[in-house]
């Protein structure tokens, strides 16, 4: 597992307000660490959490819903003063706030929401503008590059059980229906938050459909796929170069920082991590201050697009490029 | 062979004779659980605190279900990989027959939209309890079918059980995940969803104060997923204990040939065993899915077997066959779902978890080799 110095000491510096409430015993129960942005959220949770002088009891379910939930059914029964949770998805977050909030338990949901967002304290970024503002980027690139021609998107889809997966979808379709008949019928590929399945899927579509012009990936994670199916078949190209794909993805991760300096992706959509890393611990600290056992609060974080024009400026506000400043790519 | 024939071997064999008495307990066990807990106790506090003891419970119940449907396998020599997947496949089919609305956005492209599930609900939704019923008893059969078929390759065709329910495993997860294109169905109808969780008996114990914030104590001591499982388990006690397929079943895995010759009905047994295996399964995947509250075409992957399998062979069923109660399959589920707890509760990681449960595993199965020959050894 990499360490993530940077990553740490931004968000103890950030979380100030960890240290405010007495020190209490937190439950972090997360469903894995299988990629950049959920590895970066659990070291910037966890160190902030220690740093505010907090006990942190750590459940890793390795994706299991079941697992997680008796997770934290056990941390409940330690007595846990509160409870942070990265769920599998919408449906069994729905479930644990219900069973943590039953319990008179404070939980917080982070960055993958609740089917039901009614409950709990729920930070989430706000895919679908996010994901809107990268496509947007993206197409209008595409479109000068066509020449007059209908420009062919792809969009990778996530696991659409997940809301997250959802609103990137939405922002997507949002910006191929405000160019009009400049953009075909997106050709849709699912990838179910899986490499494997990714692959496999775009290896097919690909194939079938070698004139893509612009792809979208629900998630930055998925960027080594795409190069492992588009570079054998000579579609692997920086911008400039002839036979270039436009590409935009979502996340702000390490490697999607790195290839858009390399000149291979042009935009990605930033959720800020810290801000929501802050927001999880200052609201559910906040709940336990007061004395309110079922904190009711849906969190917004409003993200942005960093893309090739605006990296200059920007470059700082994405956790990812932190990251590969620190040289995390190299640990 | 007389003591005075050959004084020495006889402290051997005495000591051999305690050990395959103890070894061979009906209640080894249990007093294994009993003893882990009172020597965790002391240093594990939350170990016995009632809030810790409803969750082991209730992590018991769905398990036992699906453990005692592996132990009509085991008792025939065989072993069921696909029960997992066919919870994935009970779940989703029921959740798709009775939901009481679903996301076309998220749904849509499933190719049981507009068939068995549309935005106005499963294909049985508001039919009252007759419907659910009627949910829950298609889901079961397919889930039985799937059993057949298994049963059917391992008696008629004379394939592995292993290689048939390896391929019944990716079949109906496969199908599961199909049905649906890998998404969960919510919006379940709320007796369903007392199925999984719904307490009967509840126990206060008073407003709680060591937290931080105040809390309910009120803890479900008798829920419905207890009555199911206790339900299953007695009748599956009665069926292999009390029955003449059960002393079939007994025959079969100890040695195949003989019971043939003895004119046992083998075919119609491992038949039975295999539909008996995806049966509890199914009803199992049913608890799992009103606890979750959603059906979900992965249910029973990742590392779910290894605890279906660990808690039946901890128990004492015989990976060879042939010995199997259904007694020892409560107690080994109570243990491993203690077991489980209690390294949660020493904080430590999913990877030392699973290393540690796949360690008392291994030494559940060499516990299995010892306690045969021990017995065999200490026979007159």
């Amino acid at each position: 597992m990499q360490t993530l110095t940077l990553a740490a000491a931004l968000a103890a510096g950030t979380v100030l307000s960890a240290g405010a409430a007495s020190a209490a015993n937190i439950c972090f129960a997360f469903q894995d660490l299988e990629t950049e942005f959920w590895v970066a959220g659990h070291q910037a949770i966890t160190t902030a959490l220690q740093e505010g002088g907090h006990t942190v009891i750590e459940r890793n379910a390795n994706e299991d819903a079941n697992r997680q939930l008796e997770q934290v059914r056990d941390c409940i029964a330690q007595g846990v003063d509160g409870i942070i949770i990265i769920p599998q998805d919408g449906e069994s977050a729905a479930t644990i706030v219900n069973e943590a909030q039953n319990a008179d338990v404070p939980i917080a949901v982070f960055n993958r929401p609740p089917s039901d967002l009614s409950k709990g304290i729920i930070v989430v970024a706000d895919n679908a503008t996010i994901a809107e503002q990268a496509v947007d980027f993206a197409l209008t690139k595409a479109i000068e590059r066509a020449g007059g021609e209908p420009v062919q998107p792809l969009i990778l889809v996530g696991d659409l059980g997940d809301p997250n997966a959802v609103g990137r979808r939405a922002g997507f379709n949002a910006a191929v229906e405000k160019h009009g008949d400049a953009v075909a019928t997106p050709i849709e590929v699912a990838s179910n938050w899986d490499a494997a399945t990714a692959l496999s899927n775009l290896e097919a579509a690909v194939t079938a459909n070698p004139n893509i012009d612009m792809l979208f990936t629900s998630s930055d994670f998925l960027f080594p796929t795409i190069r492992s199916v588009l570079e054998p078949r000579g579609m692997w190209k920086a911008a400039g170069e002839e036979g270039h794909v436009v590409m935009a993805g979502l996340d702000g991760d390490a490697t999607a920082c790195s290839l858009i300096k390399e000149g291979y992706v042009d935009a990605t959509g930033v959720q800020d991590l810290y801000f929501e890393a802050d927001a999880a611990l200052e609201a559910l600290l906040a709940a336990m201050e007061a004395g309110e056992a079922q904190p009711n609060q849906v969190i917004e974080d409003p993200g942005f697009a960093l893309t090739t024009d605006n990296i200059g400026e920007r470059e700082m506000d994405m956790w990812g490029c932190v990251l590969l400043a620190e040289g995390f790519l190299n640990k | 062979m007389t003591a005075i024939d050959a004084p020495a071997p006889v402290p051997a064999r005495q000591r051999r004779g305690f050990l395959a008495r103890l070894l061979g307990s009906e209640y080894f066990v249990l007093w294994l659980t009993v003893g882990y807990f009172l020597v965790l106790l002391p240093f594990l506090p939350t170990l016995g605190t009632p809030a810790n003891l409803v969750n082991l419970l209730s992590n018991m119940w769905p398990l036992l279900v699906v453990a005692i449907g592996q132990t009509f396998v085991m008792a025939v020599a065989g072993i069921d990989l696909s029960q997992g997947a066919v919870m994935a496949l009970t779940s989703t089919l029921a959740a798709a027959l009775l939901a009481t609305g679903a996301d076309p956005a998220v749904l849509a492209k499933a190719p049981i939209w507009g068939v068995l599930l549309s935005e106005r609900g499963g294909l049985l939704d508001g039919r009252g309890g007759v419907g659910l019923a009627l949910g829950l008893g298609l889901a079961v059969l397919a889930a039985v079918a799937v059993g057949l078929m298994n049963g059917i390759a391992v008696a008629r065709f004379r394939m592995p059980p292993f290689m048939v329910t390896l391929v019944a495993m990716m079949i109906a997860g496969a199908f599961a995940i199909w049905l649906t294109q890998s998404e969960n169905i919510r919006n379940l109808p709320e007796q369903f969803i007392a199925l999984g969780k719904g307490d009967i008996v509840s126990v206060y114990f008073g407003a709680r104060t060591e937290s931080q914030l105040p809390r309910r104590e009120v803890y479900p001591l008798v829920t419905y997923p207890a009555i199911v499982a206790i339900i299953v388990a007695v009748l599956a006690h009665w069926l292999l204990e009390r029955t003449v397929f059960g002393r079939q079943v007994i025959a079969v895995g100890a040695n195949r040939r003989a019971a043939e010759i003895s004119g046992v009905p083998v075919v119609r047994v491992l038949i039975l065993a295999f539909a008996l295996s995806a049966l509890f399964a199914a009803i199992g995947g049913l608890l799992y899915a009103a606890r979750l509250e959603a059906g979900r075409p992965t249910l029973g992957s990742g590392t779910f077997l290894l605890d279906v399998i660990g808690a039946t062979v901890i128990g004492g069923t015989s990976l060879f066959g042939g010995k199997a109660r259904v007694i020892w399959t409560v107690f080994g589920v109570a243990f491993f779902v203690l077991l489980s707890n209690s390294l949660n509760l020493m904080n430590l990681s999913s990877f030392h978890v699973d290393m540690v449960k796949g360690a008392v595993i291994l030494g559940a199965a060499l516990l299995d080799v010892a306690r045969t020959r021990l017995t065999r050894q200490a026979l007159p």
